[in-house]
């Protein structure tokens, strides 16, 4: 099948039994049937940018194997993960979570990089006054997936993948996390959601 | 074997590591990231190494002068030789080990296992630029800081003190002190602590970017192999020191042959 029109294809060999991901560019997309053993391999493809052997990976249109190094580091600019548990470095508050890639790749950037929070927390209804001071271990999960996913948002990736981003949160919290994908297609017109759910076990 | 020949090989990678990319100081994570290791390190600690090394030096040189009945002569070669050249650098690194060696291995460690030092890779930052680039900088310059501080308060206590406990003035001990020290010493005990400084940052990330296992046991194990490896480090390079700059070691029980 042609790369061409893919945000993220994933073809694991045949005889594994795991079930093919094929999602289309722009949108907001779910991957639902997941293992949790396909969902962590599928994700240490996507980040290493290095598949199992024999397992086809189509980034953004891109078959990745055979991809030179400079393409690989281009291309794995372009693709942004946000772990289950916002991934947060413990000894920063929220706020030099929020802009700690920015921050290091692009401090071009910071200068409009307060007012892009101020717009996405009040996008989410957050308060902003609360959460930006805290530190992880303050926070709850919601919080923690919230300023991950700001953080993620604000590096502006072509491709946003979003691991169980539902996981183990009240209904309040789920109606807020259920806006991620339309305030991030907002910042990033043309961009790919992708939600990474795990299949219940059987 | 094998492990300690892996383990010095690390180290050494990751110096040149931090050698060859001494630039990423500059971006304002990295930079706010050195600015906090030297306060922990360098400010928040100086009262206590300080004072902690000023007694030990002080009290070197209250024993040696009641034990060998010293004159100002001998009082002041001993502040010098003892106390400026060798028991400074060295207490200012072994309290540097102490406190900010077993802090940063153990932090590293903890990052490590929580899956922080995976974080970082996802956001596409190498985490030796992040975490070790500032934290080696930052140790080297605060221990060459604290060695001074020690200096300074050591020698000024043990002058006072031979003062108080010798037939000489302290102008008299001052002078010949003066006489005597050269820029070369103070030179050697800056560099000196700067390169302890390096080496036990370098030996204490490693450790803690390398845990010995995946559960939390790992974090005192990183912790202890860290602080063993860099006292270890901190005499030998005393060693080479003494003897490349003043042809001796062992305070002169190894001499070069010149």
């Amino acid at each position: 099948m042609s790369p061409e029109g893919v945000a993220l294809g994933y073809e694991p060999p045949a005889g594994r039994g795991e079930g093919r991901v094929w999602i289309p560019l722009g949108g907001s997309h779910r991957a639902a049937s997941l293992g949790a053993h396909q969902r962590k391999a599928l994700v240490g493809a996507v980040l290493e940018l290095r598949p199992d052997p024999g397992t086809r990976l189509v980034l953004l249109g891109v078959d990745v194997d055979g991809l030179g190094p400079t393409v690989r580091a281009a291309l794995r600019s372009r693709i942004g993960f946000l772990p289950a548990d916002g991934g947060l470095i413990s000894n920063l508050n929220a706020w030099e979570n929020m802009v700690l890639p920015v921050a290091f790749h692009h401090p071009e950037r910071m200068r409009a990089v307060a007012a892009q929070v101020n717009g996405l927390l009040s996008d989410l209804g957050a308060d902003r006054h609360a959460l930006l001071a805290k530190l992880p271990e303050k926070m709850t999960l919601f919080e923690k997936k919230l300023t991950g996913y700001v953080r993620i948002v604000l590096e502006r990736p072509d491709l946003l993948l979003v691991e169980d981003p539902l996981g183990a949160l009240d209904a309040a919290e789920r109606a807020v996390v259920a806006r991620f994908p339309a305030i991030y297609l907002k910042s990033c017109p043309g961009g790919t959601f992708v939600q990474l759910e795990v299949a219940p076990e059987r | 074997m094998i492990g300690v020949y892996r383990e010095f090989e690390g180290c050494m990678r990751l110096s040149g590591h931090v050698l060859r990319r001494l630039a990423v100081l500059a971006r304002p994570p990295v930079a706010e990231s050195l600015t906090r290791q030297i306060y922990f390190t360098g400010a928040s600690a100086t009262a206590g190494i300080v004072l902690r090394g000023a007694f030990i030096g002080t009290l070197i040189i209250a024993y040696v002068i009641d034990v060998l009945d010293a004159n100002a002569a001998l009082a002041v070669k001993i502040l010098l030789w003892v106390v400026l050249r060798e028991v400074g650098p060295l207490i200012a690194a072994v309290l540097v080990i102490q406190r900010s060696g077993t802090a940063v291995a153990t932090e590293l460690a903890l990052m490590q296992i929580s899956g922080e030092v995976a974080s970082l890779r996802q956001m596409r930052i190498d985490p030796r630029d992040y975490l070790v680039v500032p934290r080696v900088v930052g140790i080297a310059l605060s221990t060459a800081a604290l060695t001074f501080y020690v200096q300074v308060i050591a020698v000024g206590g043990g002058m006072l003190l031979s003062a108080l406990t010798i037939d000489a003035s302290l102008g008299e001990l001052a002078g010949e002190f003066f006489n005597l020290a050269s820029p070369v010493d103070f030179v050697y005990a800056v560099i000196k602590s700067f390169l302890f400084g390096a080496a036990i940052a370098v030996i204490c990330c490693y450790h803690g970017l390398h845990p010995p296992g995946t559960s939390i046991n790992a974090v005192p194990k990183a912790a202890i192999n860290a602080v063993t490896q860099s006292t270890l480090m901190v005499m030998l390079l005393n060693v080479v020191f003494a003897y490349l700059v003043f042809g001796q070691a062992f305070f002169g029980l190894v001499t070069a042959k010149l």
